[in-house]
């Protein structure tokens, strides 16, 4: 009994075949770990930010600049910071892995990667100019 | 990019409506998916006005009388009306459970029945499974042990190792939870769905089994595994009452554990 409505069959490969695919990556531990990681280190330096957000409220720009060129607010801020842009590529990377599919995935994940990369990028150095040439700043200011 | 929307031939209509018999006094609306390979035409949901005191309490019952009294061309699956061989998997009032364990007294206002989402309609409730089954036979979900068993016994576990087992060996394949979850919706032709990762870890967990690093290279993907993104639909659906989630959790667990 043929049937009129059936549309035409493009894939015959057996279901066990299109199952086992190409086989299992054998990777995703680490994305999967870092993903936990960094989320974690991330809770104690949020909440440091926070404190410190609220502390400088209200401050001059050059109260801000002194801030910035102590080598402990530094160090936090650039663990924040690139932290934070690791953390998110790692997660859109996740929802890209889940709503995008086929040709358009690789370049959106690459694009994506390129934009959180610039911009961590752009946190990093302004974080080294606020404590690399704070203080002299300062002097300038100061003289 | 995923879909949001059905596409064209899968918007639902509206079907026909059979009225409940005169005198009927205890009267529950059930409203259930309809779509026919044969005709061409888009499914539609049919309406079935159905007199409860003239069948048993469960969900199956009432599909059962429509087949037998009402309309015979309503096509579901269904065996043993206990709960074993989770035939009776569909969407009820929102939620995949299996018919035959579904009160219809738990249901307020109409009940509302689909088949499981996301998967190919064979024809009404009949979803096509075999994609499910093929990643169910690509885990390999049988006993794999080098060491010959005693010649005149079975393989021995302790109390123990036996226990490891339980929450997974009463696992039936009804495949409820891989339906419920968005990212088997999503990424089900590599996803392998919580009821194959559960059935996976049941061998990883066996102390007879003497293959679990081979299991665990096998399930060590961005997808394949990891596309489990803990949403836990699959736990809340299971009409076992198993955690497939947790399963899931233990497998990410061993394959870290085994990295570091």
């Amino acid at each position: 009994m043929s049937n009129p409505h059936k549309p035409h069959v493009k894939v015959m490969r057996s279901q066990l075949s299109r199952a086992r695919g190409l086989g299992s990556a054998q990777t995703g531990v680490a994305h999967w770990w870092a993903e936990r990681a960094s989320a974690v280190a991330l809770v104690p330096l949020s909440g440091w930010f926070v404190i410190q957000v609220f502390r400088l409220a209200g401050a001059s720009q050059p109260e801000v600049a002194k801030w910035g060129a102590r080598p402990l607010n530094a160090t936090m801020m650039l663990s924040l910071v690139i932290l934070t842009f690791y953390h998110t590529q790692l997660g859109l990377q996740v929802i890209i892995d889940d709503y995008v599919h086929g040709k358009a995935h690789l370049p959106a994940g690459l694009l994506m990667k390129g934009i959180v990369f610039l911009l961590g990028l752009f946190g990093t150095v302004s974080v080294l100019k606020l404590a690399l040439a704070g203080s002299s700043r300062g002097r300038i200011a100061a003289g | 990019m995923v879909e949001f929307r059905l596409p064209k031939n899968s918007t639902v209509g509206k079907g026909r409506t059979f009225t409940a018999p005169a005198g009927a006094t205890n009267v529950k609306t059930f409203r259930i998916y309809r779509w026919s390979p044969d005709d061409g035409n888009n499914p539609v949901v049919d309406t079935y006005e159905i007199d409860l005191d003239r069948i048993g309490p469960m969900v199956l019952d009432a599909l059962i009388h429509i087949k037998n009294d009402i309309d015979s061309t309503l096509t579901f699956r269904r065996s043993c009306r206990e709960g074993i061989c989770g035939s009776c998997a569909m969407n009820i009032a929102g939620e995949n459970t299996l018919a035959c364990l579904k009160p219809i007294r738990d249901i307020e206002g109409d009940v509302g029945i689909y088949p499981l989402p996301h998967m190919p309609v064979i024809k009404d409730l009949v979803p096509d499974l075999d994609g499910a089954y093929a990643q169910l036979r690509s885990i390999e979900p049988w006993l794999k042990s080098d060491t010959a068993p005693p010649p005149d016994a079975e393989r021995r576990q302790s109390i123990e190792e036996r226990a490891e087992l339980d929450g997974m060996w009463e696992c039936i394949l009804c495949f409820c939870c891989s339906t419920s979850c968005p990212s088997y919706w999503w990424n089900g032709d590599r996803y392998l769905g919580p009821a194959t990762l559960l059935a996976a870890y049941r061998w990883i967990a066996d102390s007879r089994d003497e293959h679990a690093g081979d299991r665990l290279d096998a399930l060590e993907d961005p997808l394949k595994l990891y596309a489990c993104r803990t949403i836990m639909n699959c736990t809340q659906t299971c009409p076992k009452g198993l955690n497939p989630a947790r399963a899931i959790g233990r497998i990410k667990e061993l394959q870290l554990e085994r990295k570091v």
